[in-house]
């Protein structure tokens, strides 16, 4: 973790009645900084709460959102609830697959995109959905990913 | 039918997910009403009054909920469950996103009618825009007197602490989100003990759904004897309904419990199935409860209406599928769903959820086997009852009323594959 996070992370084990709330917060600091949790941020987290790395192991593997491998600059979950379902998800889904040439889950070669199919985000009524690094993309229709795509790359390209 | 706007009254007003706007529209009148004028059991009676029952699938009764607290000195919590992962379900996201200020007021003056010092907001991982939201309205009520460590002058402490889960269906389930909270997988704990005598850290413990405690500041406002006026005897007050799926005007719409049908919801506020097509079946209540086939449609909207028509009022969360949708590619969805979100705890729920998906897969690619009829059903009697905690029954019932109203589509998938329809029918 980088100075800053590490920081917060150990104001984080006093935040709560109990330290044990703070592993979930501090997980999620380490998925920001490195977009997965790394190996030896499993053990630094471990020091950091005094459980073992099998302790983090069992609670990160639990929850969708912590990912074990490296993810792209942008996550794309696209919603396949019922909902989003029912309005053409599929139909996105295999887009943004072919689109960028990643299979279900995995990242684009250049390391910018990875492509989940999630289950229901919570917007249902404004299906179809895709969440990118988070934040929601109501009623996307493939035009719509198409331009999103190009943002991203260009959004990279300019930071360069 | 039109609208009852309680909740939803001023979630149109430009600039009110922000403090001033909020308390310009009457923000905050509740929580000031309730520290200043009256007592913590005021507040209780109140609520008890107002008959509301909790609105994040059960519909058990708050004033009751919160009663059951022991009276023992011990340090209670409050913890908001915005776990909202119920397919079809997306009421609470619009309150966070939009009017954080009220559900922040429910929440502040709820922990205060329980006397609970600290509150919890527990937030779905994938919330993260409203986690920021309400961070937000946090500092703003900080630096305005209506949290902190002397509310209002009165002297009395009020804390807010939020809480971003990561990814887990499960955790709205509301011993899991404990365990979630307190930093574990979020399994389910083993009940009694509820959480009213032993929840978070084993502290007596009251959940209550965001939807629930955002309808605290109507009641306090209003009283809760006018509350009660509101909806039917039984299911008193307005609800948010989220209308999802094949249907003209999706969105969240509060109505009177009771005062409109599912019909009148789907085709006069929603607007009917797109052009050119039929309603087919909606699932009124969340994916987790029963289908509703388009004859039950006159069904009005209350908990006891719904349970005789064989289905539930849920969470509200009504999914609605029209003539092109596949019952048994439906099924399959759902199942996938519950697969996933199966927390692995216990065995039925566990690997009953798979090879009841793994049947459902058959069917629907074209493998149908003769008999899988008779296999699904017998893995639907070993989960029903059988599990540990409700997602299991939760993931049958809209398969077990499927396999009843639209056995013929069942059926047809698997003869399609050359097995004679009368041994596959049977
Ligand atoms: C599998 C499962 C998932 C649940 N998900 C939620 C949820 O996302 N939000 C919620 O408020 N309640 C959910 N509940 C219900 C909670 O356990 C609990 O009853 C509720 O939060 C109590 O609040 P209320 O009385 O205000 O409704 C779920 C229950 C189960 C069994
Ligand atoms: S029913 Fe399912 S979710 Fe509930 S405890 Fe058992 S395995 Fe876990
Ligand atoms: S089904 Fe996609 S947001 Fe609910």
């Amino acid at each position: 973790m980088n100075a800053e996070h590490l920081e917060e992370a150990k104001r984080l084990l006093t935040a709560f009645p109990g330290k044990s709330s703070a592993l979930i917060p501090i997980l999620h600091l380490v998925e920001d900084e490195f977009g997965y949790i790394p190996e030896q941020e499993v053990e630094v987290v471990a020091d950091l709460m005094g459980v073992t790395t099998a302790y983090v192991e069992a609670v990160l593997s639990f929850y969708s959102l912590f990912h074990r491998q490296p993810t792209g600059k942008y996550l794309i979950q696209v919603c396949r609830g019922l909902s989003c379902h029912l309005c053409g998800a599929d139909d996105l889904a295999r887009f943004l697959h072919e689109e960028l040439g990643v299979e279900r889950g995995g990242t684009s070669d250049d390391g910018l995109f990875t492509v989940e199919e999630v289950e229901c985000l919570a917007l249902c009524k404004d299906a179809p959905v895709v969440q990118v690094n988070l934040e929601y993309r109501p009623r996307v229709s493939k035009d719509d990913l198409q331009r999103l795509i190009a943002e991203c790359r260009q959004g990279v390209a300019q930071h360069a | 039918m039109p609208e009852r706007r309680l909740l939803f009254e001023h979630i149109d007003v430009p600039g009110i997910e922000g403090i001033d706007v909020y308390e310009r529209e009457g923000g905050y009148r509740s929580l000031r009403k309730a520290v200043k004028e009256m007592s913590p059991d005021d507040v209780v009676k109140e609520v008890m009054t107002s008959n509301l029952r909790g609105r994040g699938g059960a519909g058990f009764p708050t004033g009751r909920k919160w009663s059951f607290l022991p009276k023992d000195g011990r340090t209670r919590y409050l913890v908001c469950n915005g776990d909202e992962s119920e397919p079809g379900t997306c009421k609470d996201q619009e309150i966070i996103y939009r009017i954080p200020h009220l559900l922040l007021e429910g929440v502040l003056t709820s922990a205060y009618a329980i006397e609970a010092e600290h509150a919890f907001i527990y937030l779905r991982g994938e919330f993260k825009g409203g986690y920021l939201r309400l961070g937000r309205a946090i500092a703003e009520a900080r630096a305005k007197g209506y949290l902190g460590d002397n509310v209002l002058g009165t002297g009395r402490r009020l804390e807010v602490t939020l809480y971003l889960g990561a990814g887990a269906y499960i955790c709205g389930e509301e011993t899991a989100l404990l365990e979630s909270l307190e930093g574990r997988r979020g399994m389910p704990r083993l009940k009694p003990p509820f959480p009213a005598t032993s929840g978070l850290y084993d502290l007596p413990t009251v959940v209550n759904n965001v939807e629930t405690l955002a309808a605290v500041v109507p009641i306090v406002a209003m009283g809760g004897a006018e509350y009660a006026k509101l909806g039917t005897k039984e299911s008193a007050g307005t609800k948010l309904f989220s209308v999802s799926g094949n249907v003209r005007r999706p969105g969240n719409y509060e109505v009177e419990l009771g005062k409109v049908t599912l019909g009148e919801l789907l085709n006069d506020l929603a607007g009917g199935p797109p052009a050119g097509h039929t309603f087919k079946a909606a699932i009124p209540g969340g994916s987790s409860v029963p289908f509703l086939p388009p004859d039950k449609f006159d069904t009005p909207l209350d908990y006891e209406s719904m349970r005789q028509a064989g289905t539930m009022l849920g969470s509200g969360g009504v999914i609605v599928l029209d003539d092109r949708a596949s019952i048994v590619d439906t099924s399959l969805r759902l199942m996938e769903f519950y697969r996933h979100e199966s927390c692995g705890k216990c065995t039925p729920c566990r690997e009953g959820t798979m090879w009841l998906e793994q049947a459902l897969r058959r069917m629907v690619t074209g493998d149908g086997r003769h008999g899988d009829l008779k296999t699904l059903e017998g893995l639907m009697a070993h989960i029903d009852g059988q599990t540990f905690c409700p997602l299991g029954d939760a993931a049958i019932a809209a398969l077990g009323s499927a396999l009843r109203l639209f056995r013929g589509e069942f059926v047809s998938c698997i003869a399609a594959q050359d097995h004679p329809l009368e041994e596959v029918a049977q």
